[in-house]
């Protein structure tokens, strides 16, 4: 396994701040696919979002982050993906041996923002197919003309998420639990080794959620790392193999499932 | 409060008197010489009548050439203005692009379309060729605009989730930005060529083609009855215009709410697949 970097900014110690809470070195056990050390970030150079940061997602397991808003849960998932550049720190992807991936690492880590960032006007089976792009030479993808395997293979991934009838419906048109699926499919499009997701169930129905949480298990099983950002206790302590809790832009707790109840969760994040 | 109150009623107060002082130096303020405007408006509005069809068959072949003037010219424009809006989306490209691209499209703009009309003129000489370059650059000029603001409006997560699979920036383009503002695209370009056709018109008054060049003809030579037909006939083609525009936007963009723009994009795509 090579460690292949996407960030690997060093600075200075931002003056005046300090890191806050645990989680000063990444948790020990279990290989590690994405790796993140003494995140440091602040959007107006004044107030960081992300105080001293440190934290291993471990491969295949379904890693929860719990926070209240404003915690800087998105900004570490933004930070891990690449969107945004830390002032200080690094974020290590590190290769899955499994894939023969020449791609750049960033690649094989797939986003879906807490909006989900669907085209609405595009069908599901186009915006599945989006997450191909880097796979895709470009002038194929203007085309519209994709590999047929990867046409394929984007048809039966969205079959798999029971959403086969729908293949050329416009995500306007799809319902909340639907347009999740669709997101997932394209995620699933980037042979990622590790989905980063940031709120995505929070404005379904509590039945939705649960099916679409399963959903992201069994993609886990699979070999895929999940690290979702949530701010419901409930779905933590239900489907969490590993609990990272943020406060003010540090981690003040993270361990495995069953490290902290969910009043324990509550009592942690006040 | 207080002061927003005070700070209202001071623009206010400032609104009025720039009017009042406009007025005054416009001479719309001098009462001597509305009775004389009023009489003279009522003596041309009669000559005017009763318009003289003779000139009907004439004045029909030069409205098709306008029409055809303001479609090639919005159709050029549109062309010109899609890669150039890229260029100044900030959104896309850094500054050291986008800076220059909106300097283009800003100094595009500034020019009036009856100077491009003249410009035109002096380079291809009379006729229709030079109004359709006159009103290509004038689309230019506002097109490229409303299509880079249309661009930057796209929902930067979408952006970010594309960005995100990979994607370069053309396939960014391809994925996100376009299909995201297909709408946008649409309904200004109809808006833009019902535009057109009104700016087509005056084309001809400096010999680009056209029915304005009759207009103006029959205006120096005092036929006023062959320039009520020709005013008649181009409301009857603009109106026309407006109506098909309407109904062609009603087929394509059913509603401007974002959760049902998709259909015209829809149906190009399933002709692209």
């Amino acid at each position: 396994m090579d460690a292949r970097s996407i960030l690997g900014m060093q600075a200075a110690a931002p003056a005046g701040t300090q890191a806050s809470g645990a989680g000063n070195a990444p948790a020990p056990g279990g290989s590690l696919c994405i790796e993140a050390r003494d995140l440091w970030f602040t959007y107006d150079g004044r107030a960081y979002v992300l105080k001293g940061v440190t934290l291993g997602v471990r491969r295949g397991a379904m890693t929860m982050v719990l926070g209240r808003s404003g915690s800087g849960k998105t900004t570490l998932l933004k930070t891990l993906k690449g969107l945004t550049r830390p002032q200080r720190g690094t974020v290590t992807v590190l290769a899955d041996d499994r894939l023969d991936d020449r791609r750049a690492p960033a690649h094989a880590v797939a986003y879906l923002p807490q909006g989900l960032g669907l085209v609405r006007s595009l069908s599901a089976l186009d915006n599945a197919l989006t997450g191909a792009l880097s796979r895709v030479g470009t002038l194929r993808s203007l085309a519209r003309s994709f590999p047929k395997a990867t046409l394929e293979e984007a048809k039966e991934t969205i079959a798999r998420l029971g959403l086969a009838h729908k293949l050329y419906e416009p995500v306007y048109r799809l319902s909340g639990g639907e347009r999740q699926r669709v997101a997932i499919a394209r995620a699933l499009m980037q042979k990622p080794s590790v989905i980063l997701a940031d709120e995505f169930v929070s404005q379904l129905d509590p039945i939705t959620a649960d099916e679409i949480l399963e959903m992201m298990r069994a993609v886990s099983r699979e070999g895929i790392s999940l690290l979702i950002t949530t701010h419901e206790t409930h779905v933590v302590a239900r489907f969490g193999d590993r609990i990272v809790v943020m406060r003010d832009g540090g981690v003040i707790h993270d361990g495995p499932s069953g490290s902290l109840s969910e009043d324990g969760m509550v009592a942690i994040l006040r | 409060m207080i002061l927003r109150t005070l700070l209202f009623r001071g623009i206010c107060l400032g609104v009025a008197a720039l009017a009042g002082f406009s007025l005054y130096r416009i001479g719309l303020l001098d009462a001597s010489r509305v009775g004389p405007a009023l009489s003279n408006l009522a003596e041309f509005t009669s000559s005017l009548f009763p318009p003289n069809d003779d000139v009907l068959p004439t004045l029909l072949d030069a409205m098709l050439e306008t029409v055809q003037i303001a479609f090639v010219g919005t159709l050029l424009g549109f062309l010109i203005s899609l890669p150039l809006a890229f260029l100044c989306a900030r959104t896309l490209f850094g500054l050291a692009v986008t800076a220059p691209a909106r300097l283009t499209v800003g100094a595009i703009r500034t020019v009036p379309s009856i100077l491009w009309g003249v410009l035109f003129v002096v380079a291809y000489g009379l006729g229709p060729e030079a109004g359709a370059l006159a009103i290509s650059f004038y689309t230019v000029g506002y097109l490229g605009k409303l299509y880079y603001e249309a661009f930057e409006a796209v929902d930067p997560e979408v952006m970010e989730a594309v960005r995100g699979t990979g994607g370069n920036r053309l396939q960014l383009i391809a994925y996100a930005v376009l299909p995201e503002s297909a709408n946008a695209l649409i309904s200004n370009l109809l808006f833009m060529f019902e535009y057109n056709i009104r700016a087509s018109t005056i084309m001809g008054f400096v010999g680009a083609g056209g029915i304005g060049f009759y207009m103006l003809g029959y205006l120096q030579l005092l036929q006023y009855q062959n320039l009520m037909t020709a005013l008649l006939l181009t409301f009857v083609v603009v109106m026309a215009v407006d109506y098909l525009s309407a109904r062609l936007r009603g087929l394509v963009l059913p509603s401007q709410q974002p959760t049902r723009r998709a259909p015209v994009l829809a149906a190009v795509t399933s002709l692209w697949r």
